[in-house]
């Protein structure tokens, strides 16, 4: 919710923090802020000057009253992150201000607002609305009357100032006024044309396929879901949530009704969901406010009317309230305090705090509380809700960190994951490397209600599909990455109908083919030596795993092959071994390494295979090609080497390099890995070495 | 060879030798290892979980703007007439993919006698839109200890041993009030990491609600619980720039650490 400084301040008589302190104390001891932003000057750098170099004291007399038309509109806006908590009392400036009186201990002043709850008149056109309230579940509180004799479109300066500052548009007099309030104190207001309401204010549970024009021209079909304010001639608005057209106010309105009302969180929040239609005022109901609001939304509503209407008439009110709110009691021991937050808690100390949120304590320091919490407080029910009160108030930086006690309990094993951990170990020493991919893919059992995109609709039913797509993507990369048979693992959740099972893939893809060595007995056998490893659990290692490892399922495709194993069905028959502990997994601090990017463009490889006498070794070779690629200034675009072949011959030895270029920022050409080739040609020359 | 990239490798090892761990895996081990010490046992539930142990025992109702806090993937089924029961004869709701590894916590407190400490990592999935920063699928750790006598010392005590172990002696952790409807007070903990302070944490001391529906007497025992996404720790940990690096299964990534 966004907050205006300069709206804040009227609730002080004294000067309040600037904006980036307040913003501060809002996050350390409130809720998130999400930003500040300086609006309305010209010239921020004076303004920013004025608020800070001033000494307190001498703005002091500007600084708490509402602005004058012809005032500076410089404001600072603190957009505040209100969480469902404090969204019962927050969504206002009088609750903010409330958290700055309860931060700063400064109080808040006497606003001044007039009563307006008497009538001006009772005779003549003015009369007393009739208000019935049909289901009283939903609607808890309704208060109604009649305005006479007001123009609508008078708006006044400050007030649509403040509105646009917080990024509200200026409507007309009436509806700004409502929309102010509404920011002012939390409470949702509405106001109807009253020459167009025909008979009885009734709130009711819509009819079936009752329909009704909304304020934007869309018609809307309700169901009996719903709740409408309704007169004889059909629904005048969607309880809580948005006004009809029928009743709209328009310029040329004369009279209104003027609605304070309380409804249902649940209820209002269903309807506004349904029908996609979040407004402010929904959005105050759904969180839940006090009825007891209700009075003080219609007054300060009156008294803003009657600013902007000198001559307005206001008639009788009508006030129904069936069933009075409580005040919530607690009892409370402050000892608590201290053993819920760990640090020792002056009560005094705790008791100013509760005090300046309104709360009315009593007990002394050695006996319980009973604390009577304000109406407007309906996140305060329970005794931990107190603790973080004081909590967040003392600030959480005064609590020192403890260790809990030590503990003797040995930890116990989760088999399913001491299983796959073991398996992590096992696969990786094997030389496969462990992906995670996507459980939302193109086709399965179980699909998702809104999916974010068409192919991530259903969660996957098996591994292997994207096993098999992952090694192929990775094959092309094969000389980046410096392999020759690419092998992935994964293990994950794959889900039916029945339900969800832990299962592990293998893929493999042989880009270099090895004489004799096929895909399929890739993983065969390095399912032969994960089953060695899974044998040593227990003696009691069933036929069904033998089986399962045994005759894997191998699916393959071209150079690829790929295979899924459940690992609940191995874990069935076999049995932990007695003793174990994650120790013996022997987990490793993670890599040191730091992440470099990957290059978007393509890579070129060269190999690069000589001749030398048998004295020299591979490292004095490398030296030499590194000189080469050194006096091309292109020794980044190096990003992978290897020695991939060896072989002696009549006194001398072959040494074949492979070499990767890339560059991270453009597509290298043919010519320029050449131009690199011939540097290391040259040296090569120089040192009478023979490139084959 | 010290003027080359890193990632060049040293002549003669065969690079087949040995793969590599996906950087989640080793950042839950790593973060384990500490909490192991500690006397934490690992427990996890489903992916696909229900309602009731996602949202409703965690003091998240039905038609409450908390559950606006998730973006939620529900499974698309007709609501069946015979919901299917929990162990005390509770209705589970509706079928999701789990949003929170906070959903473990009612699935252990069912089955486990206090005291406890549990430690869950868990592939969760939030209903939003991806970019460098947000995946529809991460990893969380979650932690629950239930003792007597717990307080927000304690849990403050526990994360600072941990991320002083992760980051360095010179991490430092901070707590902000915020709101998790399944904890009291809640708690939002911000951690320094190269001079910057990051949003990492949320924690809280269990709330009594939730410690009743999971059928302990919070008049005995308290706890804490916290969670945090791995993904973040693993991308601050390795320089990792986009998080869905971490899920297109490339080798190029992977095989760097």
């Amino acid at each position: 919710m966004k907050i205006s400084r300069n709206w804040l301040k009227n609730y002080f008589d004294k000067p309040i923090p600037d904006a980036n302190k307040l913003a501060e104390f809002f996050t350390f001891h409130s809720f998130e802020v999400e930003g500040v932003e300086e609006i309305g000057n010209e010239s921020p750098a004076v303004s920013l000057l004025v608020e800070t170099a001033l000494p307190r004291s001498l703005c002091s007399s500007e600084d708490c009253s509402r602005p004058s038309d012809t005032a500076s509109i410089a404001d600072f806006i603190i957009d505040v992150k209100v969480l469902p908590d404090r969204a019962h009392y927050c969504l206002s400036h009088k609750g903010i201000a409330g958290e700055v009186s309860v931060l700063t201990g400064q109080a808040i002043k006497d606003l001044k607002i007039p009563d307006m709850l008497e009538a001006t008149t009772e005779v003549g056109p003015m009369y007393k609305p009739s208000i019935i309230i049909q289901d009283r579940k939903f609607c808890r509180r309704y208060m109604g009357r009649y305005v006479e004799n007001i123009t609508v479109n008078q708006s006044l300066e400050w007030m649509k100032r403040f509105l646009e500052a917080i990024g509200q548009r200026s409507i007309s007099g009436i509806v700004d006024a409502t929309n102010f309030c509404m920011f002012d104190i939390g409470q949702p207001l509405h106001a109807f044309d009253a020459d167009k309401i025909k008979g009885v204010i009734v709130v009711r549970p819509a009819k079936a396929s009752e329909k009704m024009i909304l304020l934007d021209g869309t018609e809307i079909t309700l169901t009996t879901d719903d709740s409408v304010i309704a007169d004889d001639a059909g629904p005048l608005a969607i309880a809580g949530v948005k006004g009809g057209k029928r009743a709209e106010v328009t310029s040329s309105t004369k009279r209104i009704f003027m609605e304070s009302a309380n409804f249902n969180p649940t209820a209002v929040r269903r309807t506004s969901t349904k029908y996609n239609l979040r407004s402010e005022s929904s959005k105050r109901y759904e969180n839940e406010i006090t009825p007891e609001l209700v009075s003080l939304g219609m007054n300060n509503i009156c008294a803003l009317i009657k600013e902007m209407n000198p001559e307005a008439k206001f008639g009788p009110i009508v006030d129904v309230y069936p069933v009075k709110a409580k005040q919530t009691v607690i009892d409370f021991d402050p000892a608590y305090i201290e053993k819920r937050l760990g640090v020792k808690f002056p009560f005094d100390e705790a008791k100013s705090i509760l005090e300046r949120m309104g709360i009315i304590i009593k007990g002394g320091d050695t006996s319980r509380w009973k604390l009577t919490i304000p109406f407007d407080r309906l996140d305060l029910t329970i005794r931990e809700d107190i603790v973080e009160e004081i909590g967040r108030v003392y600030g959480y930086e005064h609590i020192k960190g403890i260790l809990p006690p030590k503990t003797n309990m040995p930890v116990e094993i989760l088999p399913i994951y001491y299983l796959s951990e073991m398996i992590r170990n096992n696969l990786v020493a094997q030389g496969f490397s462990e992906v995670s991919l996507y459980t939302l893919v193109e086709k399965g059992d179980i699909e998702t209600a809104k999916p974010l995109a068409r192919d991530k609709a259903f969660a996957r039913k098996n591994l292997v599909d994207s096993t098999m797509t992952c090694v192929e993507k990775n094959a092309l990369n094969a000389d980046l990455l410096g392999l020759q048979t690419i092998k992935v693992f994964e293990i994950g959740k794959v889900f039916s109908k029945e339900g969800e099972r832990l299962v592990l893939s293998l893929g493999v893809a042989q880009v270099k083919k090895i004489k004799g060595v096929k895909n399929e007995s890739i993983l065969v056998d390095a399912l032969k030596t994960l089953k060695e490893n899974i044998s040593l659990f227990g003696n009691e290692t069933k036929d069904s795993v033998v089986d399962i490892i045994d005759n894997p399922k191998i699916i393959t495709k071209g150079n690829h092959a790929v295979c899924e194993i459940d690992l609940e069905e191995i874990l069935k028959s076999i049995k932990l071994p007695a003793g174990a502990s994650y120790k013996d997994l022997n987990f490793m601090p993670s890599s040191s390494n730091h992440y470099e990017k990957i290059s978007l463009y393509p890579f070129i490889v060269r190999d690069i295979a000589v001749f030398v006498p048998e004295s020299i070794q591979a490292l004095n070779v490398w030296e030499s090609i590194k000189k080469g690629i050194g006096a091309t200034n292109a020794k980044e675009l190096l990003v992978r080497h290897s020695l991939f072949d060896t072989f002696k011959k009549e006194g001398k030895v072959s040494y074949a390099f492979r070499l990767v270029f890339q560059s991270l920022e453009r597509t290298l050409t043919d010519e320029e890995a050449n131009a690199i080739m011939e540097k290391i040609y040259e040296v090569m020359k120089d040192k009478e070495w023979e490139v084959r | 060879m010290s003027d080359l990239p890193k990632s060049v490798r040293i002549i003669g090892m065969k690079p087949e030798q040995i793969g590599h761990l996906h950087p989640i895996t080793q950042t839950i081990r790593e973060i384990y290892s500490i909490f192991y010490d500690m006397g934490f046992e690992v427990a996890q539930g489903p992916e696909l979980e229900y309602e009731y142990y996602n949202f409703d025992a965690l003091n998240i109702p039905a038609d409450h703007p908390s559950r606006d806090m998730q973006d939620t993937f529900w499974v698309k089924e007709n609501v069946s007439k015979n919901p299917t029961k929990g162990p005390l004869g509770q209705n589970l709701g509706k079928r999701l993919l789990t949003t929170q590894t906070s959903a473990v916590q009612i699935r252990f407190m069912e089955t486990h006698k206090p005291p406890f400490r549990v430690f869950v990592p868990g592939k969760i999935f939030r209903n939003e839109a991806t970019d460098a920063t947000h995946e529809s699928q991460f990893y969380q750790i979650e932690g629950l200890l239930v003792e007597k006598n717990v307080s927000l010392a304690h849990l403050k005590g526990t994360l600072e041993h941990v991320f002083k172990k992760l980051f360095g002696e010179e991490c430092e952790i901070r707590f902000r009030p915020s709101y998790f409807p399944f904890v009291e007070p809640g708690i939002e903990i911000d951690i320094k990491w190269k001079d910057r302070w990051l949003e990492v944490i949320g924690a809280g001391l269990v709330h009594p609600e939730v410690l009743c529906i999971g059928g302990l007497n919070p008049e005995e025992w308290q706890g804490f619980a916290f969670a945090f996404g791995v993904d973040r720790i693993a991308m601050l940990k390795f320089g990792i720039d986009d998080i869905r690096f971490l899920y297109n299964g490339d080798l190029r990534l992977i095989n760097q650490f």
